[in-house]
């Protein structure tokens, strides 16, 4: 009897986490994506249409908005796993200034999108630092376009810079979780630095990286602070798209599309890094 | 298979002489033991030999080859670690075909010296699983088998006993020594079971606060150690010291707090009125019959059965002494008994 008693209490503790999710979020996914085919809809008749599908995938900027934000979302998470990486390993090893370096990493955790997009701005600009200096040092003659640059290097560097304390916070407790002695044992049969890190440090941190990338990918995928400040004047980020088209068209539906045009996304590409992952370390 | 020397091997971590200026010469095919303490240097020696740390002074030879600059990967040495450090990614064949791969040998190679090993190690039919599926006995094989399948010359050991249960770590301790003996390679074993030291090595090196205490057989370690600390490390003992009041030919008598004792002085070479530090076992200590040499009465302080004996400790006119008794002898705490301690047993110390 009493063990049934601690049972309830027991599952009443997932009321306000699941209890929220299932009602808001799973609600609002519900509602997007029957609103994406014209039900329940705030702005017209509800009444089962392809239409909205249908005209997002006829609409150029539409178009050119997802595959921006997916490249941005590419980009990004592989870029912060290429910056992350070796100061992770490095972190995990130690060596002089290791506190320091620790510390420094992490500013950027401390400051919004938007304010990071603003100071970056200040380094990449037309007129900023970077190419003041490097006109200086006679490196370039012309500045360079680094900032609302049609292709999106302004926004991926800001996304790397940004989001780098982040990943390295889950990449070094992946990789702090790999004994020494697994290393060691590798090195003793005849493995070399990069057979160290592509044989044990990657596939053991695996899940570690699976997990940053995603995040990573997520974030810059639906990223609308730092495009709309660094990013190319077009095509917008899809984030943007969306909300342009819901509030400035008034074409909730269309925009209800975008939005799970997001989710498929994001729940593609989680699939396709795990295959990614499964592939790198030979294991499932 | 090689030879090892260590000359004058020193290796500091913080100005702190974790191993201090020690030397030794292994020859091609032996099995020695590196025996001590924790914190006395032993497993900071063997990593210095697999080049795990780079010593600060002193050198390393396998063979006619000076390593000291020469990295872990391309010693060509095999280390078992206590932790097993199993690659948890990789299946057991992949855990053994590890080093084979890391050294380019052809695949087919490959193939049938996983096998051997794996054969070697009862391991057959385990190829598929996991490390985490196997129980600590059966990881203990594969990191063998991984050790053994490069054929390395050096086999290093480093405690690689102490996670298992005491049955098992008789059965795999057998299985090591016969092991190495069929293969022949050099084998450096780290441990602080003297127990396990005794039973599996050709020589045992014991060490102390990072230096060597005494080097030599299993037998000559336990019966004649040269240290008071190798007398009271290796198996128990009654560890005393006095003055020599008499001598006749190689017989010696003792003057202690508690009567007079005579002791065989070997090649001992104290004269009277010198205070000898010396000990004997407690095995060496037993009851008393008529007729036998260094008659002494004690109280009975605790009296242990261990099964095949009965551990004694004696308070003798307020001196602690170890004896042993028959395990059907009836001894409660708080009676006097007479024991006899053998002459040939004394063991005088450094």
């Amino acid at each position: 009897m009493e063990r049934k008693e601690i049972s309830v209490l027991h599952y009443l503790l997932l009321l306000p986490g699941v209890g929220f999710i299932v009602l808001f979020i799973g609600s609002s996914i519900f509602i997007t994506i029957t609103q994406s085919f014209g039900l329940f809809s705030i702005t017209g008749k509800s009444q089962f249409t392809m239409e909205n599908w249908k005209a997002i995938f006829h609409d150029k900027e539409s178009l050119d908005s997802i595959l921006f934000s997916l490249k941005m979302g590419l980009l990004s998470s592989i870029g912060t796993l290429l910056f992350a990486f070796p100061v992770a390993l490095f972190l995990r090893k130690g060596g002089a200034g290791k506190r320091f370096l620790a510390s420094l990493i992490k500013i950027p955790l401390f400051i919004p999108a938007l304010v990071a997009a603003f100071l970056i701005i200040n380094l990449i600009s037309y007129h900023g630092i970077v190419n003041e200096a490097l006109i200086a040092l006679h490196i370039i003659k012309k500045p360079l376009r680094m900032l609302n640059d049609k292709f999106g290097w302004g926004v991926v560097a800001i996304q790397v810079w940004k989001n780098i304390p982040f990943v390295l916070l889950i990449l070094s407790s992946s990789l702090a979780s790999i004994r020494d002695d697994t290393v060691d044992a590798a090195r003793n049969l005849g493995a070399g630095t990069f057979a160290v890190l592509f044989r044990i440090y990657v596939p053991l941190a695996m899940p570690g990286i699976l997990v940053s990338m995603i995040l990573m990918f997520i974030k810059a995928f639906g990223d609308f602070a730092i495009t709309s400040v660094a990013g190319p004047t077009y095509p917008p980020s899809i984030a943007l798209r969306m909300r342009n088209t819901a509030t400035l068209f008034q074409e909730w539906d269309k925009a209800a599309v975008l939005g799970v045009i997001i989710i498929l996304t994001t729940l593609f590409i989680t699939w396709l890094y795990s295959r990614l992952a499964e592939f790198v370390t030979g294991s499932k | 298979m090689s030879r090892l020397i260590l000359k004058n091997l020193t290796k500091k971590f913080d100005n702190v002489a974790a191993v201090n200026n020690i030397s030794l010469d292994v020859e091609e095919g032996e099995f020695v033991t590196l025996l001590g303490p924790s914190g006395c240097g032993k497993t900071t020696t063997l990593r210095t030999i697999a080049g795990f740390y780079q010593p600060d002074e002193g050198e390393i030879w396998f063979n006619d080859k000076l390593m000291n600059n020469i990295p872990p990967a391309k010693r060509n040495t095999a280390m078992c670690f206590q932790s097993y450090a199993l690659f948890p990614h990789m299946n057991v064949w992949d855990n053994i075909a590890f080093g084979l791969k890391m050294r380019k040998i052809p695949q087919a190679e490959q193939k049938k010296r996983v096998a051997d090993a794996l054969e070697m190690m009862s391991l057959t039919g385990m190829e598929k699983r996991m490390p985490s599926q196997l129980s600590g006995g059966q990881q203990q094989r594969v990191a063998l088998a991984r050790a053994i399948v490069t054929q390395p010359d050096i086999l290093l050991f480093d405690e690689p006993l102490s996670n298992l249960d005491a049955k098992l770590r008789v059965q795999v301790r057998v299985e090591i020594k016969e092991m190495q003996k069929r293969l022949g390679i050099t084998s450096i074993y780290v441990t602080h079971d003297q127990d396990e030291a005794l039973a599996i090595s050709d020589r045992i090196v014991v060490m102390n606060q990072g230096h060597i205490e005494q080097v030599g057989d299993p037998q000559s370690i336990y019966l004649h150690p040269a240290t008071s600390f190798v007398a009271g490390f290796i198996g128990l003992a009654n560890i005393l010291s006095g003055i020599i009041v008499a001598r006749e030919e190689n017989r010696v008598q003792i003057e202690l707090p508690f009567g007079r004792l005579w002791a065989f002085a070997g090649d001992m070479h104290a004269r009277v009125g010198d205070t000898v530090k010396f000990s004997f076992r407690p095995e060496n200590v037993t009851r008393y019959r008529e007729g036998s040499p260094n008659k002494i009465e004690g109280t009975i302080l605790h009296a242990i059965f261990m099964g095949d004996t009965i551990d004694l400790f004696l308070d003798v006119k307020g001196t602690r002494l170890r004896a042993h008794a028959e395990s059907t002898a009836t001894f409660k705490s708080g009676d006097t008994a007479q024991f006899s301690i053998d002459e040939t047993a004394f063991q005088f110390l450094e």
